[in-house]
């Protein structure tokens, strides 16, 4: 340190000013790390989440595989849009057939609209022939937050080494109609697609549209 | 402000709740003058979904070649809410699509400025208690001048409160040539001027609003007349700003300075911000301006 800057301040000023700068130089890494929770193009936050058989998962458990994150309320109109008709089911049993990892994510809090037991979760996933690689219960809202996710559904894809190259809405019809589906633009099976196939996702980022996530208040 | 339950005889409950202190006044008027209308022009009860919808207009009837408001009227039960053009984080506008005799057009709806519903996690814009939506309606000179106009619509919606409930509503008007030489105002026509108040303005010119795009925010600043203590930011597109993130003003010689949150979506550069800045309620305005990166 330059010892003349330095001397000009007594010894109590210093220290303020040291306490000072480290405070802000903290803040500023601070905010530089965590400005959106969950943006496309960076490296998408590991987690820990125990699912419906008690089974515990952490993102880097999966690194070198395709993992689909899908935000679930199954009483929410937009979301029972995609499983009255079998078309969530679809996807998750094609792309887990491809070596995707698919967790179904609930995040709703105790008491609010989605929230489930495991056993009851468990039952639902057989009534409806769902698929996915395993359902992450979330009732304290961390992952949801981790991730920030907003809507159910809403869907987040990470790539084989870590990097999240999609967020945002199922498909491109915001709509609870199931007649819309056929005619949409899946944004899951096309950014999946062209990952896969060596191409830039085209559509990386769209607005989720769904219900809103219920987190404890 | 605690919501404000009124009961009438024949007509339904009716709340209107302010959640920021903005949304008082004109919506109290529109709910008493709305009460007291005794006769609808025309209207067909929808089915209950939390909201009941009515079509209605302004004038009693249409003119060969006119121009006349036409208004869908949604009465929503207490709590309940639908959304704004951009309805922000969840949720969906409400659509309507008419159908009209040949040679009639509807124009764009015109969106009332919204309020705030949901919580700092998921955040929202939308109505509560009633809110009309109003299109224009032109008839063509060639119309029958001798039968009554049948206008239709569908109305689909999403309503919310804890939940979301999908609604549909067909909703129809009858409306009876004018041949008179001035308009017959219809018993809506107090709820249609409520409404007009209720719109945001364009921009006066004594006003001046420019952005910049500065890291991870946008830094709207606005100049002109007057104080002012409050200022809020509805963005008309989405996946521009964070709508979740609180909206910090301040006051510089003499300038307005709003900082907004980009969204996480926004991956490329916009060039311009558009939507309805809130001053007061008397001073809502629509602005789009250029962002200049900084």
């Amino acid at each position: 340190m330059d010892t003349i800057f330095w001397s000009q301040f007594g010894v109590r000023m210093q220290r303020k000013l040291i306490i000072c700068l480290a405070a802000g130089a903290f803040a500023v890494a601070l905010s530089l790390s965590t400005v959106w929770a969950a943006r496309v193009g960076e490296r998408a936050p590991d987690f820990t989440g125990t699912d419906t058989n008690g089974k515990v998962h952490k993102l880097s458990d999966y690194a070198g595989k395709y993992v689909v994150l899908e935000w679930h309320n199954r009483g929410c109109p937009f979301t029972a849009k995609h499983y009255d008709s079998g078309n969530m089911q679809r996807l998750q049993h094609d792309w887990t057939a491809r070596g995707v990892i698919w967790l179904t994510v609930i995040s709703s809090a105790p008491g609010k609209q989605g929230y489930i037991t495991a056993a009851d979760e468990n039952a639902f996933l057989k009534q409806s022939n769902a698929a996915p690689t395993a359902v992450l219960l979330d009732p304290t809202g961390a992952l949801g937050r981790l991730y920030d996710a907003k809507t159910t559904p809403q869907m987040f894809i990470i790539d084989p080494q870590g990097t999240l190259i999609y967020n945002g809405a199922i498909d491109d019809r915001a709509t609870t109609d199931a007649a819309d589906i056929n005619g949409a633009r899946n944004y899951v099976s096309l950014a999946l697609g062209e990952a896969m196939a060596g191409k830039p996702v085209s559509n990386p980022s769209t607005r989720p549209y769904g219900c809103s996530v219920k987190y404890p208040e | 402000m605690p919501p404000c339950i009124v009961k009438q005889n024949g007509v339904p409950n009716i709340t209107v709740r302010s959640s920021s202190s903005h949304r008082v006044s004109p919506h109290f008027l529109a709910l008493a003058v709305s009460l007291l209308l005794a006769v609808a022009v025309g209207a067909q009860t929808p089915v209950e979904t939390h909201a009941k919808i009515q079509l209605v207009s302004e004038e009693k009837s249409i003119r060969p070649g006119g121009s006349s408001w036409l208004g869908v009227r949604f009465q929503l039960d207490p709590g309940w809410h639908i959304y704004w053009q951009n309805p922000g984080d969840s949720g969906e506008p409400p659509i309507i699509e008419w159908r009209l005799p040949a040679g009639f057009r509807a124009g764009t709806i015109r969106w009332p400025w919204p309020i705030r519903l949901g919580t700092n996690s998921v955040r929202d814009y939308g109505y509560e208690g009633e809110v009309l939506l109003m299109a224009s309606i032109d008839a063509p000179t060639n119309m029958n001048a001798s039968t009554p106009v049948p206008i239709a619509a569908t109305v689909k919606y999403i309503v919310c409160r804890e939940i979301c409930v999908p609604g549909k509503s067909d909703i129809t008007l009858s409306l009876p040539p004018n041949s008179l030489p001035f308009d017959e105002p219809s018993p809506w026509q107090g709820l249609f001027r409520i409404t007009m108040a209720l719109l945001p303005k364009p921009l006066p010119s004594a006003w001046k609003a420019s952005a910049v795009s500065v890291g991870d925010h946008f830094i709207l600043s606005l100049k002109g007349p007057g104080s002012a203590e409050k200022l809020m930011f509805f963005p008309l597109d989405r996946n521009v700003i964070e709508n979740a993130a609180p909206q910090n003003l301040e006051s510089r010689h003499g300038a307005l300075r709003l900082t907004l949150k980009k969204s996480e979506h926004l991956l490329k550069p916009v060039s311009n911000l558009r939507g309805v800045i809130f001053l007061d309620q008397y001073r809502v305005f629509e602005i789009a301006v250029p962002v200049k990166s900084s």
